[in-house]
């Protein structure tokens, strides 16, 4: 058993080395494309089977972004984003998972150990990927309020004039604003790298303990924190859409 | 950044990861949720419609009931109306009917009357000149007799 906060190298593709968490980026990313569009070009008014499962979770989710933007229109502008990043990431959370997490991979000489490196590594298990999210979601933002707003006025959320009513504190609460565009970035990323990499390290020591039944209960657990995960990043990449929107108020 | 590194991070996968993601975005931006998204659309629009309609289908139907109710009403209405004056008239007719027989009757009548008078008064007239000429046919038989009783008498006796 070895655990590796970095994802593992399978190989190399020229410069760019493939690690396992790409590996999953990728074929879940393929997956969905298929699907995705697959089911739009056969959608038919009385739906049916899997069509009937991907409407109800649209709709829910649409019904969710339009709750929080309380506009149709910009409803709309949002949801391709919001509904990337929940359908990728529950995958990509839900493919770490699947069984052969950590026992199926390639064999490799470690320190003198004989040990694998595993196939299946959940994407979100990985700093490169919840980062490139992050940081993706968070410049998506900016330039969402930019959008919006017009660069003057967005700027005026962070570079507050001293010299009007709430003098200093104003400056000073702008500044923090800024800080907290950062902040939102970083705490993107550790928060899903965290939850999924956590659950993906409880698994496998599970599974080292009492390989039988035990893990069971984690195994469900894991599904569920997966879910919130997902359910949690595309939440709060909607608020901060919605909030980089809406002028703030003095 | 020897941080970046111990945490796996690398620039390259870095890219990597976030071009892919770019990739799956527009990929299901164009080809899936907008054509979703706006089926799901037309099609809520469509049952909005489809329950509009039908509810003025609904309206219509009840407008068109009253309608005919009230042209039911109306024709009972006219009928009873019109069954009123056809028995009046009928009533009416018979009545006239019944005094034109009456009339006809009572002329009948007195026709017959004054044809039976007539023919009485004719009857009783021919009966008293045929009694006189009886009468006087039969005078005039025993006259003749009486007479001829005498002659034959003296005639008998001349002889005699």
């Amino acid at each position: 058993m070895e655990i590796s906060i970095a994802a593992e190298k399978l190989f190399s593709l020229g410069a760019l080395p493939i690690t396992n968490a790409f590996l999953i980026g990728i074929l879940v990313s393929a997956l969905l494309m298929i699907l995705g569009t697959r089911l739009a070009k056969n959608l038919s008014s009385v739906p049916k089977g899997l069509q009937n499962v991907v409407e109800v979770i649209f709709e829910a989710l649409l019904d969710l972004v339009e709750s929080v933007t309380q506009d149709k229109k910009q409803a709309r502008q949002f949801f391709p984003l919001i509904a990337t990043i929940f359908l990728f990431v529950l995958l990509s959370n839900w493919a770490g998972l699947l069984p052969g997490l950590g026992t199926v991979g390639l064999a490799h000489e470690h320190e003198g150990h004989a040990t694998i490196i595993p196939f299946l590594r959940s994407t979100s298990a990985d700093l490169n990927f919840t980062l490139a999210l992050s940081l993706i979601t968070v410049t998506t933002v900016q330039f969402t309020g930019i959008a919006a707003l017009g660069a003057v006025r967005y700027a005026k959320k962070f570079l507050v004039s001293p010299f009007h009513k709430p003098y200093v504190i104003g400056t000073m609460v702008g500044v923090l604003e800024l800080v907290s565009e950062i902040g939102k970035t970083i705490s993107f990323t550790f928060r899903l790298f965290g939850n999924v990499f956590a659950g993906e390290v409880l698994l496998t020591v599970m599974l080292h303990l009492v390989p039988f039944l035990l893990p069971l209960p984690f195994l469900f657990l894991e599904v569920f924190v997966g879910f919130i995960q997902a359910v949690v990043f595309a939440m709060l990449t909607l608020v901060f859409l919605k909030m980089a929107t809406v002028e703030m108020e003095h | 950044m020897e941080i970046f590194a111990k945490l796996g991070i690398d620039w390259k996968l870095l890219l990597a990861q976030a071009v892919n993601f770019a990739i799956l975005f527009f990929v299901l931006k164009r080809y899936a949720y907008q054509p979703m998204l706006d089926f799901l659309e037309e099609r809520s629009k469509r049952i909005d419609q489809g329950i509009k309609d039908a509810e003025a289908a609904q309206e219509k139907l009840a407008s068109i009931q009253e309608e005919e109710k009230q042209v039911l009403k109306a024709a009972r209405e006219e009928g009873r109306a019109l069954l009123a004056k056809a028995e009046e008239d009928a009533k009416k007719r018979a009545l006239a009917r019944e005094a034109e027989m009456e009339a006809k009757a009572g002329s009948i009548l007195e026709e017959a009357r004054r044809q039976i008078e007539e023919e009485k008064s004719k009857m009783l007239g021919e009966a008293r000149s045929e009694v006189a000429a009886l009468v006087a046919l039969s005078v005039e038989k025993v006259l003749r007799e009486s007479v001829d009783k005498k002659k034959d008498e003296a005639v008998i006796r001349n002889r005699a």
